[in-house]
């Protein structure tokens, strides 16, 4: 690799037990691996001083409908119009609009940026999941924590840095071109309960873990003696240390999914195992989910994605939206709640929102299915440095657009990286003769108006 | 100022021109204005010189004609055929169709805003937008004075690439140490190190020789007899010894298995399509026949060359024989199993399958990525746009054949197949293989085939000639559907080759792509096939960017051997046998990986090759030699494939997967839902070719490694072969695990520490199982999977 020796950059990379990936073939780092080549896991300094340590992303797949929960439009003129068809209220000193579907949420609302000019590219869920989460529509790409992680590495190395709790497909929390390392660690995949859901071979009954103990005992002593015996070799030394963590991640992680030390009290907060089940709204045992994702924010997880769905109400809006919401509200209001009183809020950046937005439905109409808009939808966040309690940019009357403070996924993407210190343009992979980034070739812009 | 001026301008020649009343002529004397500029319409004639000419005049011409100082975007506007050629953007029009031309978007600043200060009056546009639904009609006739295209630019940044230049045939290099040569190729290391005043490590050990020796030729270890046996032939006579067991195993069936592997990593093979963008990835029933094909060309030692056009154009050679027939068809499968992207909302499908197609020749053949040409000019490499258009001519004319896609006409349209003539073809009964998870959703949505073939008909995925072939167009910024001119079939011009092969205008040109491949002057095709032959026996290349021999890759660090291997290779028939054989039986190869700490420091990249590397088995590997510890292995070729009977999206069918103990390029490799048995240890995603795979080291994989089922069942069947022999007493017993895992003898230490191991394992798990037999099985296996799990089971030296 460049002309220094493999023990050396075994010390480079230091972190003592941290994820070592010696991988030979991953292409030339631009920024975080550095010249060492060694696509690693430990900790590293942002490039700008940092916000947020790390990120919690409540994805809300299948459009949310952004005027029956946060962007308020009620009707004007003599001739009624698409607009909200619920009843919203004013909530908290901010005096922030939330609907009457939310009521836990709008506890909260002093907490949050509502960005109601979210814009995207296409109205189509696959491809504008995909570029959510990646920034590219179509084709394989990192995302969005991949590229957090490859910027940042992680600050628990007993744990994954990039954790997807319950994701639709892998190609959301794939490193896509970035090393192996920085893919994400599935929890629950697809139509897997995730009441039950946990991480791959993580766990095995087949001998008592002091059984394991000595076995592993055994393995290493035997791997250290081949090792001794050829000190030119680091992938030995990061084979021991990785059989090391891995053992560790077995002792470590069940601990972490287990949620039986969580009071009954702190369980009912969250709806754990409460989920709703309504047309649309499928069971992901949400509650589960956001204290899993509490509880990976407290071992210093970089970047936690929790998933409900699916908000696509085609059909039937009124009734699944409501039981969308209604298996959603209190586990984030109960995530933010937590998070604020343990003193972790200001470092961790939440973000809620999904691929697009939907147009609005006339009141008192009897019409009850609605389509898909990329064209204006809200998103928000809360914590890691973004001003509290604040509507930021606008759609028309009926909110069919976005008018002012627009924001589109690049330009959201620029803006989490740079609460985490990493700036869009510099984080980059260089593979083969391309240089790629999360924002791709047209770039996102900061949003400075929301950074408190 | 300026702007006043324009605008000053702009009223007056439009008060100039507006006298004359024309009337617009529509696009039916499209085809003649395009057939013959000089016989225009009269009246085509006068609208062009009132409406048009003077706005260009005016408002183009101080960028964009020969009197500009600097060319704007390289575009000329001046004459006819500037404009038509367009600049760097692209052609300015697409004719008779003024939403997709450039010039109008321009026009109406969408996306480019032209003229720059300000938008010209509607009514100018709308003239505009006339001239181009009537074909563009155009009296300028100058000589075409075009700006320099970017192909002659881009070829001239680079004449000096050294991938580019003819393969040479060096001399072999003058050693003081001749006698430790084995080989010609020796030489050339040998020269190197000399002249780096470096001596190379001692010679590997039989033991280690061995070992190497049967993975890198055949994937799997030696049994203990095996080693014992080499070990005494060796020590009767040396290298004769080595040559025999070479030999043996280049002519053992389980070569291909292996080799083939390698092949099937840089064909990108996968049995499914892969996500298509949109969540959904239908299986791919036939795909194993291709992965058949290329084991048993590696097996029959099929020349490289030869190889080649059977995959590129098999189809259209001649066969002797329904079973030649058969195999040359499979054989074009390498360019049907490509992973594509939906075709829903997708109007660059077409080109997205033909991209797939350069992608995997240009990559795996000559080591270049063709593919960034789709939309611009290669930015470092000597490869033109057009190259890439005159390369996506042939597969354009090229029909490619995938199958049913689970019917799934959102993700790919149905194609036919092949239907195999021969009689001798396996078809794998319908019962056989996995049961999908039928999904009423999915159902509901299928379409009816088209193709229906009866049951039991041998079916093959793979390419033939289109009807009527034709040649490409410039997909501007490689949009389907922003067309520049069109590109004759060809290849890459950058490739100095004396006797290019003339493609007939009935023809794709696939079999022309592969004598061109082939051709003796290719400067590429013999030196990449070397290069990664290398690779996969030294565990780094020579060029150690396999699959980038452009400006970005990395140069040869040995280029006068890699040129004598390539001459060689060429020279001595393609015979992929022949270079294996003459690279493994050369000195260099049988070097020790272990060295002193002066060599290492002095090179620690090995890139002098002082010393061999030692290299940790892939996933294949690593699981066929547990299956071979435990005695569970089957050496037979397993049969189809677990999905040969299930057309279905592998994203809703649930698990495809059964366990067979078949060697692992037998395992169904879906895309995107690999094998579970392999896919912690860096499998390739197979979308794209892949040369080197990654290497990692993650913690996930020595959770597979513990708590993994795979394992975790292996150990158990192990442990109790080992204990079906009554006779044995537990010493015994330690001594047959490490000869069956490792190949030895453990040391009196090691004997003790596993007894230990076995004796506090059996008191821990006391109250765990009452039951003595099972009991002893579980401490067995537990020293069993302990061994499969250790670095020197994984790595070989």
């Amino acid at each position: 690799m460049l002309g220094i020796s493999r023990r050396e950059m075994l010390a480079s990379a230091s972190c003592g037990f941290g994820y070592l990936a010696m991988s030979a073939l991953c292409g030339k780092h631009s920024f975080a691996a550095g010249a060492s080549g060694i696509a690693n896991l430990s900790a590293r300094a942002p490039q700008l001083p940092a916000r947020a340590k790390r990120v919690i992303f409540l994805c809300m797949s299948g459009g949310p409908a952004q005027l029956d929960t946060f962007d308020f439009k009620p009707q004007t003129g003599k001739k009624k119009h698409p607009g909200s068809v619920f009843n919203f209220a004013q909530h908290g000193e901010s005096g922030l609009w939330v609907s009457e579907l939310l009521p836990e949420t709008a506890k909260h609302v002093d907490k949050l940026c509502v960005l109601n000019g979210m814009h995207a590219d296409i109205t189509n869920h696959a491809q504008s999941f995909l570029q959510l989460h990646t920034g590219d529509r179509l084709r394989p790409r990192p995302s969005l924590g991949s590229w957090v992680v490859y910027g940042l590495g992680t600050e628990n190395q007993n744990v994954p840095g990039f954790i997807s709790i319950y994701p639709s497909k892998p190609s959301v929390y794939s490193s896509a071109l970035l090393p192996p390392v920085y893919e994400g660690t599935p929890i629950g995949l697809n139509t897997t309960n995730m009441s039950t859901a946990t991480i791959n071979n993580i766990k095995s009954d087949h001998v008592p873990v002091a059984v394991k103990r000595r076995q592993l005992d055994f393995v290493q002593a035997m791997n250290r003696e081949h090792a001794t015996r050829r000190p030119d070799d680091a992938r030995l030394d990061a084979v021991i240390q990785s059989m090391e963590l891995g053992f560790r991640m077995q002792m470590a992680a069940p601990e972490l999914l287990d949620l039986g030390q969580e009071t009954k009290s702190t369980l009912a907060r969250y709806r754990v195992g409460q989920g709703k089940v309504a047309g649309t709204c499928k069971d992901s045992d949400f509650g589960r989910q956001c204290l899993l994702a509490r509880r990976f924010a407290e071992a210093g997880v970089r970047f936690i994605e929790v998933n409900h769905g699916s908000w696509d109400q085609h059909k039937n809006h009124r009734a699944d939206l409501t039981a969308n919401c209604e298996s959603t509200d209190a586990p984030i209001a109960a995530l933010l709640e937590d998070l604020e009183q343990r003193g972790l809020l200001d470092e961790t950046l939440v973000v809620w929102g999904g691929e697009f937005g939907r147009p609005g439905l006339v009141p008192e109409d009897k019409k009850d299915s609605t389509g898909h808009n990329a064209r204006g939808f809200t998103f928000w966040m809360a914590g890691g440095g973004i001003k509290r309690g604040l509507a930021y940019g606008k759609t028309d009357e009926t909110g069919a657009r976005a008018i002012e403070g627009k924001v589109h996924f690049r330009d959201l993407h620029a803006t989490i990286l740079h609460q985490l210190g990493l700036q869009h343009d510099k984080l980059t992979f260089q593979q083969g003769n391309r240089e790629f980034r999360l924002t791709g070739t047209e770039g996102g812009k900061v949003v400075k108006d929301i950074i408190a | 100022m300026r702007k006043r001026i324009t605008l000053i301008s702009v009223v007056c020649w439009f008060l100039a021109i507006s006298f004359y009343v024309v009337e617009p002529v529509w696009s039916a004397k499209k085809t003649a204005a395009k057939s013959d500029h000089t016989k225009m319409d009269p009246r085509q004639r006068v609208f062009f010189e009132n409406k048009i000419r003077p706005v260009l005049v005016k408002k183009c011409y101080s960028c964009h004609s020969s009197e500009a100082e600097e060319l704007g975007g390289k575009l000329r506007m001046d004459t006819r055929d500037g404009m038509r050629e367009g600049g760097e953007s692209g052609p300015t029009f697409v004719e008779g169709r003024p939403n997709e031309s450039l010039l109008i978007q321009a026009l109406r600043y969408d996306g480019l805003e032209m003229p720059p200060d300000e938008p010209l009056p509607e009514s100018v546009i709308s003239d505009f937008v006339t001239w181009v639904k009537m074909g563009v009609p155009d009296p300028r006739v100058d000589i075409p004075l075009i700006a320099m295209k970017p192909t002659e630019e881009t070829v001239a940044a680079n004449p000096e690439l050294w991938s580019f230049q003819s393969v040479s045939n060096p001399e072999i290099p003058v050693v003081q140490n001749e006698g430790w040569c084995f080989d010609r190729l020796d030489q050339f290391t040998l020269a190197r190190m000399e002249a780096a005043e470096l001596t190379p490590t001692h010679d590997a050990s039989p033991v280690r020789l061995v070992r190497r020796l049967y993975f890198d030729l055949i994937g799997l270890p030696p049994s203990a007899e095996q080693v014992d046996s080499f070990l005494v032939d060796y020590q009767r006579r040396q290298q004769t010894a080595v040559a025999a067991l070479v030999d043996e195993l280049l002519a053992s069936p389980h070569f291909g298995e292996r080799w083939g592997r390698h092949w099937l990593d840089v064909a990108r093979y996968g049995e499914s399509n892969g996500n298509d963008g949109l969540g959904r990835n239908p299986t791919f029933p036939q795909a194993w026949r291709y992965r058949d094909y290329v084991i048993q060309a590696f097996n029959n030692d099929v020349p490289y060359d030869r190889f080649l056009t059977e995959q590129i154009a098999g189809d259209l050679l001649p066969a002797a024989s329904p079973e030649e027939r058969d195999r040359t068809l499979i054989a074009t499968g390498f360019l049907a199993i490509g992973s594509k992207p939906a075709k829903a909302m997708n109007v660059n499908f077409d080109m997205d399958v033909v991209d797939d197609q350069i992608n995997v020749v240009s990559t795996a053949v000559m080591g270049l990525s063709v593919a960034c040409a789709r939309c611009h000019d290669h930015k470092h490499d000597p490869i033109p746009t057009a190259d890439y258009y005159a390369l996506a001519g042939i597969f354009l004319s090229t029909e490619t054949m995938w199958g049913f896609a689970a019917n799934q006409p959102l993700t790919a349209p149905e194609t036919p197949l092949y239907v195999l003539k021969s009689k001798h073809h396996y078809v794998p009964p319908p019962d056989s293989g996995a049961q999908p998870r039928v999904d009423k959703h999915t159902l509901s949505r299928k379409k009816k085939p088209k193709n229906v073939y009866p049951p039991g008909t041998p079916l093959a995925m793979g390419v033939r000639e289109k009807k009527k072939p034709v040649d490409c167009k410039i997909n501007i910024k490689g949009e389907s559907k922003q067309l520049g001119p069109s590109v004759p079939r060809g290849f890459l011009s950058t490739c100095n080759i004396l006797q290019t092969p003339k493609i007939e205008a009935r023809q794709s040109g696939r079999l022309q792509l592969a004598q061109w491949l082939t051709s003796s002057e290719h400067p590429q095709t013999s030196r990449v096939m070397v290069n990664r032959i290398w690779l996969h026996l030294f565990g780094q290349a020579l060029v150690r960017t396999p699959d980038d021999f452009g400006v970005y890759g990395e140069p040869p660090t040995h280029p006068a051997l890699l040129d004598h291997l390539a001459t060689r290779f060429r020279t001595e028939g393609w015979s992929i046998k022949q270079l294996i054989r003459s690279i493994v039986l050369s000195r260099t190869y049988q070097l020790s990986s272990f060295c002193d700490e002066q060599l290492l420091e002095a090179d620690p990249e090995n890139k002098l090759l002082c010393r061999h590397n030692r290299r940790r088995l892939d996933a294949e590997s690593l699981r066929d030699s547990i299956l071979a510890a435990s005695g569970q292995l089957n050496r037979e070729p397993g049969l189809g494939s677990s999905i040969a009977n299930v057309d279905e999206l592998v994203n809703k069918a649930g698990n495809l997967h059964l366990p067979h103990q078949h060697r692992s390029i037998y395992l169904c490799l879906l895309r995107h839902s690999e094998p579970p048995e392999l896919s912690a240890f860096d499998l390739p995603d197979s979308t794209k070719p892949v040369g080197k795979r990654n290497e990692t080291t993650l913690p996930t994989q020595s959770l597979f490694l513990i708590n993994g089922d795979f394992l975790i069942e292996q150990g158990q069947l192990f442990a109790k072969d080992i204990l079906a022999d009554p006779k044995r007493d537990d010493a015994g017993r330690v001594h047959l695990v490490y000869q069956r895992a490792l190949n030895r003898a453990p040391e009196s230490s090691e004997l003790e520490r596993a007894l230990a191991l076995l004796q506090e394992v059996d008191k821990e798990l006391k109250t765990e199982i009452s039951q003595t037999e099972l009991r002893r099985v579980t401490v067995w296996a537990t020293l069993c999977q302990a061994l499969l799990n250790t670095n020197e089971f994984r790595y070989v030296d």
